[in-house]
């Protein structure tokens, strides 16, 4: 069911405590999550504090030129990015954005060909990629601009109990060497469920896809002697594996088929409403993907960088292992003032607290960190028109 | 008041409408002709060149190779060749018949009040977007497949050996059913536009020789249309060669050769859809080259239909006009 | 006067009855295999309308809950915003096939007229040419529209205009030539002895009789870039909001139902299938139309 969008402003935004900021972060988190979990602080929360200048920013963001912006990306991202896009508009009628999820790698390919006005990725820009940008471009600024958790599904007629699986034994399943559910792996996690003898069959992309990154990227991470077939947006699966394209047909796959145990973005195990295993996390809890539980795996490590993006498999307890970023694409130097001017505030106020980051949980993602959100607004200020002016203010 | 006698009007020179001179109207039809042949060498040059990258750096090995696993580097287009052959015989095996015989049924059959409604209705398969018959094979198809319709084939003929493996649901049989159906309307409406204008002459001679009405279908009919069944062949297997979407959500989109028609497969369209938004640099310049030896089986596939036992000579309506 | 048993068989009598006989048997193994032949012919027609009829219901029962008048007036809205549409849609949708009609189908019907009067050698490399572009997959011909339009001037409905043309095209050369191949030779002969010019035989004479398949081909080649994905994929972008010039990104009911159907959220899914059956109900009317037109042609002849 679609819940009223209702853009809740943060009750921190005045004058409190740092204490108090973080204790409300938290509590909107766990508010929409499904984990009972919530953590309480009286000192500065993992995920970091918000800028005391948040507000004066965000209203200026509302005052962009008027126009119109196309930009283009990352599949994952869409549904977040046209909502909070609309909501924008709502309030600065001017300034249209147009995006499409035609797909991070089309995404980039637009953004070098320079026929969007910012692209958006699950992985960032490799080395390659950027050297794919003209040099009179200038360089490129990546930002995160949401966070979200793969959730491993399953459809097991019988078995009422909730999976607790591991990175050794996802990596068993998904490279074809477990190929019954009632393999001794399997059934030393989850003792007194009784499985059955039924094949496995692992549901996995058929496309290229950054979920699949930031899956592999956590066996890789959780299980590096056993898991072979490497971190990347297009794995090599066994021949066991059943391959469909986007994650809308995995979940379809695995709906339809029993006995399948499949990979799927968040979002679509919570609307399909799957069963989803409680994975292993490295301090050796089984955790059940959530809202809270993939935002406690983000603050454990907020300095992110297009160079260093990986946080699977982070420290803490409550920490969901499988999750990732997804990254906006930008040039530094914009070639008009006009347009550099609406791009880098449309962000700054979609990557923000009070902001389009509001609207996150609605719609089953995970808002950004808040010193992710200081460290963007810090990106997005070294963004300068063709005379050299910084184009974000406040 | 005197009466002015009008002179009869002077009879209005007989004019004709003016139609283009011959010359003129040659040369219409050349340009035409020209500017369609540029646009083919237009598309043919662009592939080529995004292609050119994949063939400097890798050689053209590859496009014999097994093993598809750009990870690594292995960028063996085998499977996808093969796939892509497979899945279009199923289709094209099932079409022609069917087609035909739905063809026949349309043109000569049914009663004339009948025929413009049900002809409307197979044409109304046309309608459909691609991405709905691949959603509606892949939710509705897929699991009867899987419960029934493979298992009964795999026992009535696994005795061929085609039918091996597990049951699946996805893979080459149903998206070889599911283009079948794709391609049915069009092999019906054209065939059936060209059958039905055999000369009458050509069909009653038939009948007062004392044929049946399948003997005139079989002996008149379907050999005086040839040349446009050939046509309504070769539209049909093109369509079949490049559906892309349909085909990827349901053909199992496995990267390696198919071992029995259950098995799941890819095709070379399926392999650029699925890659194609994602993938950057020698992987993309593969993908142009895979969407290039598609163009060269598309043109060998051709160059077969024509040859085939549909010769040029004989008494079809298309050679009578020549 | 002779007994019947022991009258001398008159050899012609025999050979009749022989003759009589086989060609009794002939007959009726003949009729035989004409009603088998006949009822598998029959059969195929079942088979043919059995599946439209369980896609068509399953497209029904999926879209038509998501058809209200928001659908058809509003454009599209996020996830969780009611009231949303696909007006947007339908306007790109109407926006770029007319034009690819526009340019396809006279340039189409024009060089398939080039090929059914012409045998030389240019123009079976040219029917060879337009068969093989048939099989082109259809995101390939996507690619082609990006490299060629998108990449120098963007996204644009144009761009997307010029792919579906060029999926158009080959279909309508095909099925134009062929339909003009049908005409009886008599008729042109006819024509030109009454000393008409090539032009006006082709205008009065070849375009009117062959119209019926014609008007076949020229429909599914419009059903077929109706429903064509891929090619729009690659070169409209696609547009939340609703646009009218096509220099800019469009949206489209393909690529509508494309994306809308990979979405996680049920009720935009709904909008998708909506949107599916809308396609399918246009093709229909447009199929129905065009064999009225055709009828009511064929009527005015005579």
């Amino acid at each position: 069911m679609t819940t009223p969008n209702v853009i809740r402003t943060v009750r921190g935004r005045r004058a409190l405590p740092l204490a108090a900021l973080g204790l409300a972060a938290a509590a909107l988190l766990a508010a929409c999550s499904s984990s009972s979990s919530t953590p309480t602080t009286t000192t500065a929360p993992p995920g970091g504090t918000l800028s005391s200048s948040n507000a004066a920013f965000l209203a200026a963001d509302l005052q962009a030129p008027a126009g119109s912006l196309n930009a283009a990306g990352s599949t994952f991202v869409q549904p977040f990015f046209t909502s909070a896009f609309y909501a924008y508009t709502g309030k600065n009628p001017g300034l249209q954005v147009n995006y499409q999820g035609t797909g991070s790698g089309s995404g980039i390919t637009a953004f070098e060909a320079g026929t969007v006005a910012f692209a958006a990725s699950d992985v960032p820009m490799s080395a390659s990629d950027l050297a794919k940008v003209p040099a009179s471009s200038g360089p490129v600024v990546q930002i995160p601009d949401i966070l979200g958790g793969v959730s491993v599904s399953y459809n097991l007629p019988g078995v009422s109990t909730r999976l607790k699986l591991d990175g050794a034994t996802l990596a068993g399943i998904f490279d074809g060497s477990i190929t019954t559910w009632n393999a001794s792996q399997i059934t030393a996690l989850n003792p007194g469920v009784s499985l059955p003898a039924h094949a496995i069959v692992p549901e996995v992309r058929a496309d290229s896809s950054g979920t699949t990154y930031i899956f592999t990227d956590y066996l890789a991470s959780a299980s590096p002697t056993t898991w072979k077939l490497g971190t990347s947006k297009t794995i090599a699966w066994p021949s066991s594996a059943e391959q469909t394209p986007k994650n809308s047909g995995v979940a379809a796959s695995i709906k339809s088929t029993p006995y399948s145990i499949g990979y799927v973005e968040l979002s679509y195990a919570i609307q399909n409403k799957f069963t989803y295993a409680a994975v292993k996390n490295a301090a050796g809890n089984y955790v059940v993907p959530s809202l809270a539980t993939v935002a406690a795996d983000a603050d454990q490590k907020v300095g992110v960088s297009p160079t260093d993006f990986s946080i699977v498999n982070q420290p803490g307890a409550t920490s969901y292992p499988i999750s990732g970023y997804s990254w906006a694409i930008l040039l530094q130097k914009q070639t008009s003032a006009t347009t550099g001017a609406q791009v880098v505030k449309v962000l700054d106020w979609t990557t923000h607290t009070g902001g389009g980051q509001d609207l996150a949980a609605g719609l089953d993602y995970v808002s950004l960190p808040p010193a992710v959100q200081n460290q963007n607004r810090t990106q997005l200020l070294t963004v300068t028109g063709p005379s050299g002016q910084t184009l974000l203010t406040k | 008041m005197t009466v002015v006698d009008t002179p009869a009007a002077a009879p209005r020179p007989a004019r004709r409408r003016w139609s283009l001179p011959d010359n003129g109207y040659r040369a219409v039809l050349a340009v035409a002709a020209a500017a369609v042949a540029a646009l083919a060498v237009w598309f043919l040059v662009s592939m080529i060149v995004q292609a050119r990258p994949a063939f400097s750096t890798l050689g053209f090995s590859w496009i014999v190779q097994k093993t598809w696993d750009p990870t690594h580097g292995r960028y063996g287009l085998l499977p996808f060749i093969l796939g892509t052959f497979e899945v279009t015989a199923i289709a094209v095996v099932l079409a022609v018949p069917i087609g035909l015989g739905t063809a026949l049924a349309l043109a000569y059959l049914v009663p004339q009040r009948a025929r413009a409604g049900l002809s409307t209705t197979v044409e109304l398969l046309a309608a459909i977007p691609s991405v709905v018959y691949g959603l509606w094979g892949l939710i509705v198809l897929a699991p009867v497949f899987r419960s029934t319709v493979e298992p009964f084939l795999t026992s009535v003929l696994g005795w061929t050996g085609l039918f091996d493996g597990p049951d699946n649901g996805v893979g080459l049989l149903l998206a070889g059913v599911i283009l079948f159906v794709m391609i049915l309307p069009t092999m019906v409406a054209i065939s059936r536009d060209v059958l039905a204008v055999v000369p009458n002459e050509q069909v009653e001679g038939a009948i007062a020789l004392g044929a049946t009405r399948w003997q005139v279908l079989r002996k008149v009919v379907v050999p005086g249309a040839r040349s446009g069944l050939l046509g309504a062949f070769t539209l049909a297997t093109g369509r079949a060669l490049g559906e892309t979407v349909a085909v990827a959500l349901v053909i199992g989109n496995s990267p390696y050769i198919a071992h029995s028609l259950k098995s799941p497969a890819a095709t070379i369209p399926s392999l650029i859809v699925n890659n194609f938004g994602e993938s950057t640099g020698t992987e993309l310049a593969v993908l142009f080259a895979a969407g290039l030896v598609l163009l060269v089986i598309g043109i060998a596939v051709n160059s077969v239909a024509r040859w085939l036992v549909w010769s040029a000579a004989g008494s079809d309506v298309g050679a009578a006009t020549r | 006067m002779t007994t019947v048993a022991d009258a001398p068989v008159d050899p012609t009598v025999e050979r009749r009855r022989a003759v009589q006989q086989a060609a009794t048997a002939s007959l009726r193994r003949r009729r035989l295999g004409s009603r088998v032949a006949l009822g598998l012919c029959w059969a195929c027609l079942a088979v043919a309308v059995v599946p439209l009829v369980a896609v068509v219901a399953y497209v029904v029962a999926k879209g038509l809950p998501a058809w209200n008048l928001d659908f058809f007036t509003h454009s599209t809205t996020p996830e969780g915003i009611a009231g949303g549409g696909v007006w947007n849609a339908i306007v790109g949708t109407v926006v770029i096939t007319t034009i690819a009609i526009a340019v396809a189908v006279p340039l189409g019907l024009t060089v398939g007229l080039f090929l059914a009067e012409s045998d030389g050698r240019p123009a079976a490399a040219l029917r060879f040419t337009a068969d093989v572009m048939t099989g082109i997959p259809s995101i390939t011909i996507g690619i082609f529209g990006y490299i060629a339009i998108v990449r120098n001037f963007g996204y644009s409905g144009l761009a997307g205009s010029f792919a579906i043309g060029f999926v158009m095209l080959p279909v309508i050369v095909r099925a134009g030539e062929t339909a003009f191949r049908g005409v009886p030779r008599s008729l042109n002969e006819a024509a030109m002895a009454l000393g008409a010019r090539r032009a006006t035989v082709a205008r009065r004479v070849v375009v009117p009789t062959a119209l019926p398949g014609v008007i076949t081909g020229v429909l599914l080649a419009i059903a077929r870039g109706l429903g064509e994905t891929a090619p729009l994929l690659l070169t409209i972008l696609g547009n939340e909001y609703l646009q009218w010039n096509p220099t800019k990104p469009m949206e489209s009911l393909p690529t509508l139902i494309y994306s809308y159907s990979q979405q996680p959220f049920a009720d935009l899914v709904q909008v998708a299938w909506g949107a599916a059956l809308l396609l399918v109900v246009v093709v229909l009317i447009l199929s129905i139309g065009s064999r009225v037109l055709a009828g009511r042609l064929r009527k005015e002849r005579r």
